[in-house]
């Protein structure tokens, strides 16, 4: 659906995406992640032909944005964080104005949305009069207008409040599970993504550091929970009996190779010490996405360092 | 389509307050000028103008008369600043709002949205140059009666007009008033375009207008008059001159034409290029 090879955009001296080859196929919701100023908005920028590429080729359902942007964007909705409307204008007529920019569009079907999102009733009013929530309705609404097939979110839970949030990612799985959109979703919120996203990127100073399934940055870590009723005792016996390696803040156990937690069980519960719980610590998005910022960080840092003289 | 997105356009434009600050202005700007007319010299110099040229003062101070008189300072003061006002906002406005992003987001080409946008601020400026000639014969005839019209601008007319011929011609001159208003909306349209606050392009607008007045007023450019957009935006005056001069009103008319094709082109160049970002 959407194709990125080796994208560049700079600003003067300053590169914002530097050689981003990225895809995102039909059906998926993929996540892209990156601190500010990673290149994230830069690279939606570049998808929807509103920033010049300096160089690479971007292109959505085979046709090139550069080259044939009004091919490229017919099936795309957008949302972007603080969605921007003619305040002094109502939410229909809002709506009238940016879905003309796509396609002519029936007043039934304008209603229709409006109802979809759960703005019918507020419709004619202006829209200085909405709440946070209710301009994100909206902003929801134009970008389902055009009809789309793919829906790009950047940010778009900035700003709501918690509710909103939940209300925000709802409606997000609900556009995949109903309507069958392919997403990509920029966002500051890990868990939403986690929750959300069958497949991340991970930008950092303009190049991608990760691109692949949550599954697999979601590694199952070495560490296992283990609450015990003693959970020194417990781990002199196990080491004693050679099926861990290493021990960590009290209720984490590493196991040797090949030692599953039925052996682990058993012989505690032999020995008398109850075990109340034992399960697999998996990384989190947040530890995963944490590690390869640190990674990136020291990389970085040795790479800035000076050669030693010798 | 096209229809559609000029309706568009409208809306948004006429939806604004502030495209109303101008008309608003012109009501203030034009009853206190017939204040002035009415209870100061401003007027016994007039009947001493027709006096001295063998006419009778109370056959021409009249609704036309006054209307024409008080349209000349603002056609050169107030129109631009108005109509600046609003073609610096047409696109900076809408990229400093965000709006401008949400556009495009969607499959329509830069060039035809500033198109529509160019068209919607030439149909203002229209309205904004019908509306002042409006309102200052709507107002002037509440001080004035309906009588023969008495155009005078040193060194360009000195015309008097029975009243039906004075209306016709009055009519006609608010072609070439609405040119000018669309000249100044352009070149702020122009601004406009490129990476700038809203504010900035009226400014530079109207700094290019006012310094095209200064250099006009030097002795040194007196031969080089017509290099200057304020000489070419007086041609609406020429209308009420015995005979036209259509040559001159020609020209000028297809310089104003050729100033407003290149602001749009020179701005829809630098958009073209440009990165909208938020």
């Amino acid at each position: 659906m959407i194709r990125l090879k080796e994208v560049q955009k700079a600003f003067g001296q300053h590169l914002a995406v530097d050689g981003l080859t990225l895809h995102v196929a039909a059906g998926q919701i993929f996540g892209l992640l990156g601190h500010n100023g990673a290149g994230k908005s830069t690279a939606i920028g570049m998808m929807l032909g509103q920033v010049w590429p300096t160089r690479g080729e971007i292109t959505i359902c085979g046709f090139d944005v550069t080259k044939q942007r009004q091919e490229a964007l017919q099936p795309v909705g957008a949302i972007f964080e603080s969605p921007a409307f003619y305040d002094y204008l109502s939410g229909f007529r809002n709506l009238e104005i940016l879905s003309s920019y796509s396609a002519p569009t029936s007043r039934s079907r304008i209603s229709e949305v409006i109802d979809w999102v759960g703005l019918t009733g507020r419709e004619n009013s202006k829209v200085r009069t909405y709440s946070h929530g209710m301009r994100a309705r909206l902003a929801l609404a134009q970008a389902l207008l055009p009809n789309p097939q793919l829906l790009i979110l950047d940010e778009p839970s900035d700003g709501l409040d918690p509710e909103g949030i939940h209300d925000m990612r709802l409606t997000i799985l609900r556009l995949h599970r109903e309507l069958g959109l392919t997403i990509l979703l920029s966002s500051h919120f890990l868990n939403e993504v986690e929750q959300l996203c069958t497949r991340i990127a991970v930008l950092s100073h303009g190049h991608m550091v990760f691109e692949g399934d949550l599954a697999a940055a979601r590694r199952p870590a070495v560490w296992i929970r283990l609450k015990t009723g003693d959970f020194d005792q417990a781990t002199a016996l196990l080491r004693g009996a050679d099926l861990i390696g290493d021990t960590r803040d009290g209720q984490f156990i590493a196991l040797r190779p090949e030692v599953g937690t039925d052996r682990v069980v058993q012989l505690l519960v032999q020995r008398g010490i109850a075990v109340y719980e034992i399960a697999p610590e998996e990384e989190t998005l947040e530890q995963f996405y944490l590690s390869l910022m640190d990674h990136e960080k020291s990389q970085n840092a040795q790479s800035e360092d000076p050669a030693p003289h010798v | 389509m096209f229809y559609h997105h000029l309706r568009n356009e409208l809306w948004k434009l006429f939806g604004k307050k502030r495209t109303y600050i101008g008309f608003g202005a012109f009501l203030l700007a034009q009853n206190a000028m017939l204040l002035a007319f009415r209870f100061t010299h401003w007027q016994k110099n007039m009947e001493q103008v027709l006096a001295g040229n063998g006419y009778l003062a109370r056959d021409y101070i009249s609704t036309l008369t006054v209307a024409v008189v008080m349209l000349i300072p603002q056609i050169l003061l107030l129109m631009p600043l108005y109509a600046a006002l609003v073609g610096g906002d047409l696109v900076a406005k809408e990229a400093e709002d965000g709006t401008l992003r949400m556009i495009l987001s969607r499959p329509i080409s830069r060039f035809r949205l500033l198109l529509v946008k160019w068209m919607a601020g030439g149909i203002f400026a229209a309205v904004l140059a019908v509306a002042l000639g409006a309102t200052a014969l709507t107002f002037a005839r509440f001080w004035f009666p309906w009588r023969g019209m008495f155009v005078f601008a040193p060194g360009m007319v000195f015309n008097v007009l029975p009243p039906a011929e004075g209306l016709r011609l009055y009519l006609c001159s608010h072609f070439f008033l609405a040119i000018n208003a669309s000249v100044i909306l352009s070149l702020a349209f122009m601004f406009s375009c490129f990476n700038m606050k809203p504010a900035a392009a009226t400014i530079l607008a109207l700094s290019f207008l006012f310094l095209n007045l200064v250099m006009e007023g030097i002795p040194f450019f007196e031969q080089y008059h017509e290099w200057f957009l304020p000489y070419h935006f007086r041609s609406w005056l020429l209308v009420y001159a015995q005979p036209i001069p259509w040559e001159r009103v020609t020209g000028s008319l297809l310089i104003l034409l050729a100033y407003n094709l290149t602001s749009f082109l020179i701005g829809t160049a630098a958009f073209q290029a440009r990165d909208i970002k938020s």
